[in-house]
């Protein structure tokens, strides 16, 4: 399965909304209703799964999928 | 003696073999005994003696790990004032709050080196800085140095006194309602009168993973002393990021969780309901043995009570506030109704005051450090205000159904006191008046931006909306994540003010008003 594609599916298990309506352009909070506690669950689950470690400074800056999609992919 | 070093030292003769911390240290999981452990909570405890801070106010900054914890226990079981701190703030209030607190040290987690100089530099007071690690530190300053340096200052034959009852045990900060934290005085008493009185359903040995903050009293005053004093193993949750991979590790039996945790985890286990029966899901996200989770800070949907239920683990509600040491009411596993808060703790009476909920006993706080107005408005009599509406009912159990205070109660029991936001946003030029609510687990800033500056930098909406966007990330960027405003209205009106020209806040909420979402 392509890393975007497994990155969809974990954060469809916390919005409630399937991996095909998961947009780059959505926003965690706003868009997909993620609490502050699911998206760092989620980024613990992205941890585990691609076996990265990210940067709690860089975080800071992810709003978006999108964002959060071209991180995973820079560091994998 | 109703103090903490009484009960520390009980514990530690009773179940010194046994394991009293489990941590992760990279991927390999550590431990140590209650006997090893109570020796270097000796060690420290007589340490700071030599050292010169024998009844010092010392602060305790950093996440969860044993060295926190040693340190915490030093303070307490000995005569200082241990003042623990949010490790998220940002350094600057960070800075102030050690200032308020008249503290003479501090305990510093290694990740938070570098605020090191500016908190020397600012706080004329700090005499000097441990770092929470038990390796040296070069530094090249003599005031700062690591726990090691303790320990070993600490291997001598004396030991300190315990303190008395009526002695301040912690000072711990709490958002105010007009904006500024107030430090609540825990005496000796307040705090080991707590730690007995509430019912635990744990007996030695039992796993209990511990996953709150570790600053907070629910998790200083339940996770750490009441569970440590019952014999059991306390394990530590390294990061919110890996808190369900934590539970599948340590496999606990029992956990204290705020409601948001409980329902993220419930995410996770609606994503798998479709794949995996009760008991894979139970072992696969609960980890196979969690039997019970105390929860507290915030309102808990009954929803999630059935729904783990079903998977055999039992939600128990419980109410407190820092202020009451903090647990004041709890439901038990042999005495509990749902939707309920549970029963008054022994040590404590209630009644209620224009349906105001006023709480009086032993776990009642001294008053607030340096505040005697607060302290004056807060107890009457003896009666702490908690600023919460509630009733008992025939069975005697207490529920909640208001608040009288202006706080914001976030699902992870953060307590926000909205003018605090208020007042940081609406520094700003662009911004005339700002009312922060709560919705949705988020906080919304409702704006009404000022014509006159919108009018002459000739802001369209949109280029407005970017604006306030712009200075809400700013805000937020220097935030921990519970402060952060994650939605935005522009008003096209002003807010509505009562006679003595206060916003009406029961009315900032109504939309007839809101431009753009």
């Amino acid at each position: 399965m392509s890393i975007e594609k497994e990155f969809r599916k974990l954060i469809a298990q916390y919005s409630g909304v399937s991996p095909e309506e998961v947009a780059a352009s959505c926003r965690f909070r706003e868009d997909l209703g993620f609490s502050s506690l699911d998206f760092m669950s989620l980024l613990g689950e992205v941890e585990d799964e691609f076996d990265i470690e990210l940067a709690p400074e860089k975080l800071c800056d992810i709003h978006t999928v999108g964002e959060a999609m071209n991180l995973i992919a820079s560091m994998v | 003696m109703k103090n903490i070093r009484s009960l520390w030292d009980e514990t530690v003769k009773k179940y010194g073999p046994l394991t009293a911390l489990k941590w992760l240290n990279k991927k390999e999981t550590e431990e140590i005994t209650y006997e090893k452990f109570g020796e270097n909570v000796k060690k420290i405890r007589r340490g700071l003696e030599v050292s010169g801070f024998a009844g010092a106010h010392i602060a305790l900054i950093g996440g969860s790990s044993s060295e926190w914890i040693a340190g915490y226990l030093a303070l307490v079981t000995g005569c200082n004032v241990a003042v623990p701190l949010d490790a998220l703030l940002p350094a600057e209030e960070l800075s102030d709050l050690l200032v308020r607190a008249d503290c003479a040290a501090l305990f510093l987690d290694k990740k938070l080196l570098g605020y090191a100089q500016k908190f020397l530099k600012k706080c004329p007071m700090l005499r000097n800085i441990w770092v929470l690690s038990t390796e040296e530190i070069e530094s090249g300053d003599e005031r700062l140095s690591s726990l090691s340096q303790l320990l070993s200052k600490g291997d001598v034959m004396f030991d300190v006194p315990g303190a008395a009852g009526s002695d301040i045990a912690t000072i711990i900060y709490t958002s105010g309602t007009t904006g500024k934290s107030k430090g609540v005085m825990l005496t000796q008493e307040n705090l080991s009168e707590n730690v007995r009185s509430v019912e635990y359903e744990a007996s030695p040995g039992c796993v209990v993973l511990s996953v709150l903050p570790i600053h907070h009293a629910y998790c200083l005053v339940m996770d750490i002393l009441k569970t440590l004093s019952l014999g059991c193993c306390v394990c530590l949750n390294d990061s919110l990021l890996h808190m369900v991979r934590n539970i599948g590790i340590f496999k606990p039996e029992v956990m204290l969780m705020v409601p948001l945790m409980i329902e993220t985890i419930y995410k996770k286990i609606a994503a798998l309901e479709k794949d995996l029966d009760k008991h894979s899901i139970y072992e696969n996200v609960l980890g196979g043995k969690l039997r019970i989770i105390f929860t507290g800070g915030a309102h808990l949907e009954p929803f999630y009570i059935d729904k783990y239920e079903e998977l055999g683990v039992d939600i128990l509600e419980g109410y407190g506030m820092s202020e009451c040491s903090p647990v004041i009411t709890s439901n038990t596993p042999s005495d509990h109704k749902k939707g309920s808060i549970g029963k008054p703790l022994k040590n404590v009476e209630i009644s209620f005051k224009d349906g105001e909920i006023l709480v009086r006993g032993s776990s009642v706080m001294k008053g607030y450090y340096k505040m005697p107005g607060e302290t004056a408005a807060a107890l009457e009599d003896g009666w702490l205000h908690t600023g919460d509406k509630g009733y008992i009912d025939e069975d005697g159990y207490l529920f909640i159904n208001g608040r009288v205070k202006n706080l914001i109660i976030m699902s992870n029991g953060e307590n926000v006191s909205p003018e605090e936001i208020e007042n940081k946003l609406g520094i700003n030029p662009l911004i005339k008046e700002v009312v922060i609510t709560g919705e949705n687990n988020g906080l919304t800033a409702r704006i009404y931006p000022d014509p006159e500056v919108v009018e002459a930098l000739d802001l369209t909406h949109e280029e407005l909306k970017l604006a306030l966007h712009q200075i809400i990330d700013e805000y937020n960027a220097s935030q921990p994540s519970y402060r952060h405003v994650t939605a935005l209205l522009i008003r096209k009106d002003p807010f509505a003010r009562n006679t003595t020209g206060k916003i009406i806040r029961k009315d900032a909420c109504l939309p007839v008003d809101a431009l753009t979402g």
